[in-house]
């Protein structure tokens, strides 16, 4: 399994990983070994997709205060 | 009085019928006001329109077809009492369009000579569907000359970046639209992560296609960190869209590298760029609220998957725990099962064992039953015909036996045991034995005589 750092991936890349470890997940072939490690890279994928697509509250309110100026 | 003067006055003397300016222009007034001057139709191109004290003045002009040039120029005038009514029917009918520079009307009014201000034409009447006509007429020659140089769809199937957060915005700054805009993006209850900077630009009026265009090219100078462009405008029922019709802004959006997103007017308000740009919207809240609306949709599919995922692992989980499960339960049973399996296919082996003992002896047996009677058939036939075949042999042997001959006269010589067929067989002074019908003589051989043959 590749191991780029989630942060070096583009948010399609990460996407599309995260599909891929899905479909493995579900097919019979997967290796119960593995699930940890699968769910653990998913887990970082979709945490890492997210926070590129919304932002924290303090975030926001820096961002708007920096619009008001 | 000056030389020269008094000289002039002499060689002329004094005119009585020089006229006052203000005569001159009432004449002038008096001739311009026959029929062929007043309440005519006028088609013209406007140019320099504005509005003062309520009154609306312009220039109408007429442009050379080729060169551009303008051939012909009157200056025209709205009066208040007619203005406003005449500029909101224009307005209703053309769907937002105002009296602008650049369009084309058709007007009805008359020649006006004024003393102080001059020849002007004073309008009092406008027929809209001109306008929309030409307006129509302008768009259809703008889209179809981006058709006929094949770039009338580029902006149109350009793939959207995933996730488009990265908004260029061109606007007027500090426009009622741009604000509504910004406020929609930021708040949007999802707290996507929009990021949104004002390219400024003139919205209205000549200068509206130049500067979108020098907006457009600021935002493409730095094109990687833009998703899409926003180009909006506060709508406003006196929206100059005329300025948007325009074939360099247009072949410049459909050509831009990345989708653009226009919301300059509303409901009925169409302009060229309604049709080139990838999406069309019609207000500027419109605007961000497809956005968030397309980012949310990524945010959906990211939870499907965390849902997908969390089912595939419990599911993969209790899997292997229901057959972990089934196993402990074999695990007492299975021996036992193993046993009874065994014990089963013994019993299987030996009833199969003797089906198939019994299948084999029973015809065996009966073939063999059946062998005597046939021996003994055979035999008989067998025996009949040997019996028929003697008969018939004892029969032929009767016919044949020496006796029968003897009996009718015949004899058999011997000589020492041996049947004579020939006098040379015998000597005189041997022993001959003669077989009779009904005895033997025995007789000594005295004289041999041979026949003649």
């Amino acid at each position: 399994m590749e191991t780029t750092p989630v942060k070096e991936l583009t948010y399609n890349q990460a996407v599309a990983e995260l599909d891929s470890i899905l479909r493995t997940m579900q097919s019979d072939s997967c290796d119960i070994d593995k699930l940890a490690a699968y769910t653990r890279r998913a887990s970082e994928l979709l945490r890492e997709c997210r926070s590129r697509l919304t932002a924290t509250d303090e975030e926001l309110k820096a961002i708007l205060a920096d619009l008001e100026k | 009085m000056t030389a020269l003067a008094r000289e002039y006055a002499e060689d002329h003397g004094s005119n009585p019928s020089a006229i006052t300016v203000r005569e001159l222009s009432r004449r002038i007034t008096s001739l311009l006001s026959v029929p062929q001057t007043q309440n005519v139709w006028l088609t013209a191109e406007l140019s320099d329109v504005r509005q003062s004290g309520g009154h609306c003045y312009m220039e109408l002009i007429d442009k050379n077809e080729a060169t551009g040039a303008i051939d012909a120029r009157l200056r025209g005038i709205i009066w208040a009492g007619n203005y406003s009514r005449l500029n909101s029917r224009f307005a209703a009918y053309t769907g937002g369009q105002r009296l602008a520079t650049g369009i084309k009307v058709m007007v009805k009014g008359s020649i006006n000579y004024h003393a102080s201000f001059g020849m002007s034409f004073v309008i009092n009447d406008i027929d809209p569907s001109f306008t929309l006509g030409d307006i129509e007429r302008r768009r259809i020659e703008i889209l179809s000359r981006l058709r006929q140089e094949g770039i009338l769809d580029l902006n149109k199937s350009l793939e959207w970046n995933v996730p488009t957060l990265r908004i260029a915005v061109i606007s007027a700054a500090g426009a009622a639209g741009y604000g509504d805009f910004i406020n929609q993006l930021y708040g949007n209850s999802s707290s996507l992560r929009f990021v949104a900077r004002l390219f400024p630009a003139v919205m209205q009026g000549e200068r509206t296609a130049a500067s979108v265009i020098e907006a457009l090219d600021a935002v493409n100078e730095r094109i990687d960190d833009w998703d899409c462009v926003v180009i909006i405008r506060g709508g406003g029922a006196t929206s100059d869209l005329v300025s948007f019709d325009n074939y360099d802004l247009a072949a410049n959006v459909a050509q831009f590298p990345i989708p653009v997103i226009v919301g300059i007017g509303h409901e009925r308000d169409v302009t060229v760029l309604d049709y080139i740009a990838n999406m069309r919207v019609k207000t500027p809240t419109a605007a961000a609220e497809w956005l968030i609306a397309n980012a949310e949709r990524q945010l959906e599919e990211l939870r499907r998957v965390a849902a997908d995922m969390l089912r595939a692992v419990n599911d993969k989980l209790s899997g292997c725990k229901t057959q972990l499960a089934y196993i402990e339960g074999q695990l007492p049973v299975a021996p036992v099962a193993a046993l009874d399996r065994m014990k089963a296919r013994l019993r299987g082996a030996s009833s199969s064992l003797i089906a198939a003992t019994t299948g084999r002896i029973a015809p065996a047996l009966a073939r063999l039953d059946q062998v005597p009677a046939s021996i003994q058939l055979a035999l008989a036939n067998t025996l009949g015909r040997r019996r028929d075949k003697l008969s018939a042999a004892s029969t032929l042997l009767d016919a044949l036996s020496p006796m029968a001959t003897l009996r009718r006269g015949y004899t058999i010589t011997r000589v020492n045991g041996k049947a004579v067929t020939s006098v040379d067989d015998i000597k005189p002074g041997d022993t001959i034995v003669t077989s009779i019908y009904n005895g033997v003589v025995q007789s000594c051989v005295t004289n041999i005589k041979p026949v003649k043959q």
